[in-house]
């Protein structure tokens, strides 16, 4: 199960003349729930779309299942299952006749599996999409991709316009889903908070391209707030390497890093014949330091 | 074992920045070094664990063998893991003292900023763990 499900090797994608990905190179182990956060217009969407192979890439190589994703087989497309951000339900179906058509055109269902994910999540399946709330249409959307028992399950902000009661059901569900460890999760999201519960790995998108990609565990440990006081005035800039933001008055300095290490405090501490208290950042706050 | 009251044993907080396999591998070796965890206990599993806090199992199972590779945790084929055998309470202070210093740099730092005295939060501290005279 070595083999990376997703791969990208400098990657880029422009319209026209302009570039809204570029050098994006990564890589996603079978049975990872990825979290991609970016600001809005950071190229999260695109990216997804030319992973799942939708759209193009102008430059570099996108690959799924080991094929290029922009010619994939249809063998590798049954494998995937996408919620996209605008859902694409027809309104004048009911949820039941909306699952019945996929189902139909997939020719492989999960029956009891979305059953059971249809009562813990509230969907009401014998009313019109069109009367559907938002919420609603997001699980039933996210049903409609599940029921083939997709490998590679991307999801396009599945949770924006679930209330929160929804959305930890919903993360619940994806827990117990991707449990096994054989089923890839990749997902966007805004709500960061939710990505500290379910994702192991996270992709911080950043002016379409990767301004950090890599464990989430090895995310928080590296990214942390120094709170720094030294006996002599410090310098009005310390030198520090991998810095997001710094603040220095007189003896105190606070300053955010995004290497840290044991060995990196020893080095400072000696450097600056100071006293180094380790803040730890939630994702939020490492979110918004990447982005001052 | 395996209660829903053994199963809240910790207290895991996702967006407290400390990586959620920490939070568990720390609050076990307190509990270990304190004795509240003690020989042949079992342990919840990496699934009720996960789904109980909503955290993805990976970050849990990470934790548990990490623990186990510390010679803290014994797995146990089919059954839950327990708390190993053998290694009683043999932590030094200065290691106990280690294990919550991550902690105590935050509240050093909280005190400086109320101006208290070192004094003043050693009674403090005394009186909440039932300890002041």
């Amino acid at each position: 199960m070595s083999e990376s499900l997703v791969t990208t090797r400098s990657l880029g994608k422009r319209f026209g003349n302009k570039s809204v990905l570029h050098d994006i190179s990564l890589s996603v182990a079978p049975g990872s729930v990825v979290g991609i956060i970016g600001k809005n217009g950071a190229g999260k969407t695109t990216l997804l779309e030319i992973l799942l192979g939708f759209s193009p890439a102008s430059n570099g190589r996108a690959e799924l299942f080991g094929e290029d994703s922009f010619a994939l087989s249809s063998a590798s497309k049954t494998r995937i299952g996408f919620v996209p951000q605008q859902d694409e339900l027809i309104n004048l179906l009911t949820g039941r006749q909306q699952l019945a058509l996929i189902a139909a055109l997939r020719g492989r269902w999960n029956a009891p599996l979305i059953e059971r994910l249809q009562e813990i999540w509230e969907v009401p399946l014998d009313r019109l999409i069109q009367s559907l709330s938002g919420g609603e249409r997001q699980k039933l959307s996210t049903l409609a991709a599940l029921g083939h028992d997709p490998d590679l399950l991307v999801l396009d902000e599945p949770v924006a316009s679930l209330d929160p009661i929804a959305r930890r059901r919903f993360l619940q569900e994806m827990i117990a889903l991707t449990q096994e460890r054989t089923r890839t999760v990749l997902f966007s999201t805004h709500i960061v908070s939710d990505l500290e519960r379910i994702a192991d790995q996270i992709w911080i998108l950043r002016g379409g391209t990767i301004a950090w990609a890599g464990p989430l565990d090895v995310l928080q440990e590296s990214v942390v707030r120094l709170n720094i006081t030294a006996r002599q005035p410090l310098p009005r800039e310390l030198p520090l390497s991998g810095c997001l933001s710094q603040q220095v008055a007189g003896v105190r300095a606070s300053a955010v890093v995004s290497n840290w290490n044991a060995q990196l405090q020893g080095q400072l501490q000696e450097q600056f014949a100071a006293e180094i208290q380790v803040e730890p950042l939630g994702l939020e706050d490492i979110f918004v330091e990447f982005h001052t | 074992m395996g209660q829903e009251s053994d199963l809240r044993l910790f207290i895991l907080q996702p967006s407290s920045g400390v990586p959620i396999y920490l939070q568990l591998i720390q609050q076990v070796r307190r509990m270990v070094a304190s004795g509240l965890l003690t020989p042949g206990t079992e342990l919840p599993s990496v699934r009720e664990v996960a789904t109980l806090y909503t955290v993805n199992p990976t970050t849990i199972s990470k934790a548990y063998s990490l623990l186990e590779n510390e010679g803290l945790l014994q797995r146990n084929r089919g059954k839950p893991m327990t708390i190993a055998a053998g290694r009683r309470v043999a932590v030094s202070l200065s290691q106990r003292l280690r294990q919550i210093e991550s902690q105590v740099d935050a509240l050093v730092l909280a005190a400086r900023q109320l101006e208290l005295q070192a004094t003043e939060l050693c009674q403090f501290i005394a009186k909440k763990m039932g300890e002041d005279s």
